[in-house]
């Protein structure tokens, strides 16, 4: 069995390391072209946002003043609000806005595929916003996302979606999570990866939904499956850096671990019902970031299942000589395992260094790289409990 | 679209990789190499501290004055010895680190140990229970067991104020003394305990590891 094991984490430690060194070098290949904003043109399609809302009546009024506020002629601009039987004042306060070119829907609940359809039927634009009620647009965002449509093939285009500075140890912990996902999302648009068009905010050629249909309804991340089916029918997702959006986080523990277990159950079954595309057509989405998500998941499993199983064999007179233990311990695994940690830390800190208008404390950071490992210990651990369970899914 | 694979980022990423498991292997190995020669070294001192109290005891023929310095020293000694022997067990049995000579140096080191406990026991009137474990790697189920079990019944009786010094031979690795040992206690399975001379054979539980303790006190 130990050979067993030290193969197992022989295993892991060359997967983390070469997942590690992938994204680094793809970050060295486009360094120069990984901020440059696209080129404007004076193209200025009509854009229809559609922001579902359920039970949002704290945020979705300054959420609506940010898409008041958008640099976009407002006469190319529809707004399209969707109440999703909320059971509180959301829909009397977001009809307080509506105008000319803001319209408010209410609907019986659903959920947020369903909510995000309706709303995607009602709208008229050639490129089609879906936004999330408690996100909150920079002026810019419509304008710096555009320019990338000029490609026929581009369907989806995704903005640097961020959470504010607040102070918070658990939001800034998620701030600087956010930061890591948009900078992987950049580097894995470079070979043609993106595989999620977030919910807080993502611009559609609206023709998309005409040729691979629209959200599922009954997708625990839908957000993702829509992503996953672009990709499958060979269209292309951009990422870009320059359009900032702003959302809420969770702002308690509970939550935080609820929304995760939600997107790792749902992210995973995604990625399953997408397995097909592990074939060379696919490309490097195909080869490599598919079957990367089961590789993830499997040796995430297997290192906690090793862990569990070198405390549970510890031998009893280690007692007596802990401190030496230890130091005999400092092996080859232990050395490359070091290199991950070292690897890891540099890769986060070149997604926080590449954005130049986010600070992030260096005890934010610091507590990220230390307390990270066991929210993901607590969300997956869940994850596979529910799994097991056959838990139904709710939303 | 036509998509295409990244073969030469792979092919990096996994070059890079492998250097670095390989600089990590080479790094491993002088690890482990550090590691016997340290324990090694840890030998080397305690045969010479052994051997400064065997000559005291010879300078001093049968003379108990000097019990205190024989107490004092050999409970130092005796515990070095029981922490390398952890030490290389560890790195013997979660390392795959084994050195034959080094176990040899090891066991040699043991024993005198032992025989000066013995000596100083009866010249001294020192009340501590002498136990020998006699085990094997080559072929035996039980003897991990037992050294857990020996380790429990040794804890379990410090509460009551029994002071157990604990021995242990590997019987199958070729050790001249570790052989010697065994003919002279007429040991012939593993594992094997012996308490204060006295041979137990088979596997034994912590309760009646005690109750021998308690018996040949």
């Amino acid at each position: 069995m130990v050979d067993i094991a030290t193969s197992l984490n022989y295993l892991i430690a060359f997967f983390s390391l070469f997942s590690l060194n992938v994204f680094i070098l793809l970050y060295l290949k486009h360094r120069n072209d990984y901020h440059k904003p696209l080129k404007r043109t004076g193209w200025t399609p009509l854009v229809s946002i559609v922001m579902p809302a359920y039970n949002e009546e704290k945020y979705i009024v300054p959420s609506i003043r940010t898409l008041l506020d958008l640099d976009y002629p407002k006469d190319r601009l529809e707004l399209i609000i969707v109440d999703d039987g909320s059971t509180d004042n959301t829909y009397r306060v977001a009809k307080a806005f509506e105008g000319q070119n803001l319209h408010v829907f209410t609907k019986q609940n659903g959920g947020k595929g369903a909510a995000l359809n309706f709303g995607l039927k009602k709208a008229k634009g050639e490129l089609v916003a879906t936004m999330d009620a408690d996100s909150y647009v920079t002026r810019n965002t419509i304008r710096e996302l555009i320019p990338y449509f000029s490609d026929k093939d581009v369907m989806a285009v995704t903005p640097a979606v961020k959470i504010r500075e607040s102070g918070s140890w658990l939001k800034e912990f998620q701030r600087v999570e956010y930061l890591m996902i948009l900078f992987s999302r950049k580097l894995l648009s470079f070979i043609d990866s993106v595989p999620v068009t977030p919910g807080p905010f993502s611009l559609f050629r609206r023709e998309v939904f005409d040729k691979i249909g629209y959200f599922d309804e009954h997708n625990l991340v839908e957000d993702q499956e829509i992503a996953l089916r672009i990709q499958a029918a060979n269209f292309k997702i951009r990422s870009s850096m320059t359009a900032d959006v702003y959302t809420e986080p969770p702002d308690n523990m509970k939550d935080l671990i609820s929304q995760r277990v939600r997107w790792q159950r749902g992210g995973i079954r995604n990625y399953w019902k997408y397995r097909h595309m592990i074939r060379p057509e696919y490309g490097d989405f195909g080869m490599y970031f598919v079957p990367l998500n089961f590789a993830a998941l499997t040796a995430f499993f297997l290192l906690l299942g090793l862990l569990a199983y070198s405390v549970l064999t510890t031998p009893y007179y280690v007692q007596y000589i802990w401190f030496d233990a230890m130091g005999m311990d400092v092996t080859f695994v232990t050395f490359v395992g070091t290199i991950v940690i070292l690897t890891s830390t540099f890769f986060l800190w070149l997604a926080v260094q590449s954005y130049g208008n986010e600070k992030v404390k260096l005890r934010y950071l610091a507590s990220f790289l230390i307390f990270y490992w066991y929210i993901m210990v607590g969300y997956n651990v869940l994850f596979l409990f529910k799994e097991l369970k056959r838990e139904q899914y709710s939303w | 679209m036509k998509r295409t694979v990244s073969v030469p980022i792979y092919a990096a990423a996994f070059a890079i990789s492998l250097a670095i498991f390989l600089v990590g292997i080479y790094i491993g190995t002088l690890i482990d190499q550090a590691n016997i020669r340290s324990i090694s070294d840890d030998v080397s001192n305690i045969s010479e501290k052994v051997a400064s109290i065997q000559l005291l005891l010879l300078a001093e023929g049968n003379s108990s004055a000097f019990c205190p310095v024989y107490s004092s020293s050999l409970d130092s000694i005796d515990g070095d010895v029981e922490r390398i022997g952890y030490k290389l067990t560890y790195l013997e049995d979660e390392k795959g680190v084994y050195d034959a000579e080094l176990k040899k140096k090891y066991f040699i080191v043991e024993a005198e140990s032992y025989l000066l406990s013995q000596k100083v026991r009866s010249l001294c009137g020192d009340d501590s229970v002498l136990l020998i474990n006699f085990y094997s790697n080559a072929d035996c189920e039980r003897c991990r067991d037992q050294g857990v079990e020996i380790l429990k019944a040794r804890d379990a009786l410090s509460s009551s104020g029994i002071d157990v010094k604990l021995f242990s031979f590997d019987g199958e690795i070729g050790s001249p003394v570790a052989e010697a040992f065994a003919m002279q206690y007429n040991v012939t399975s593993y594992p094997s305990v012996v308490i204060n001379g006295r041979t137990y054979g088979g596997f034994k539980g912590s309760d009646d590891l005690q109750a021998y303790i308690k018996v040949n006190k």
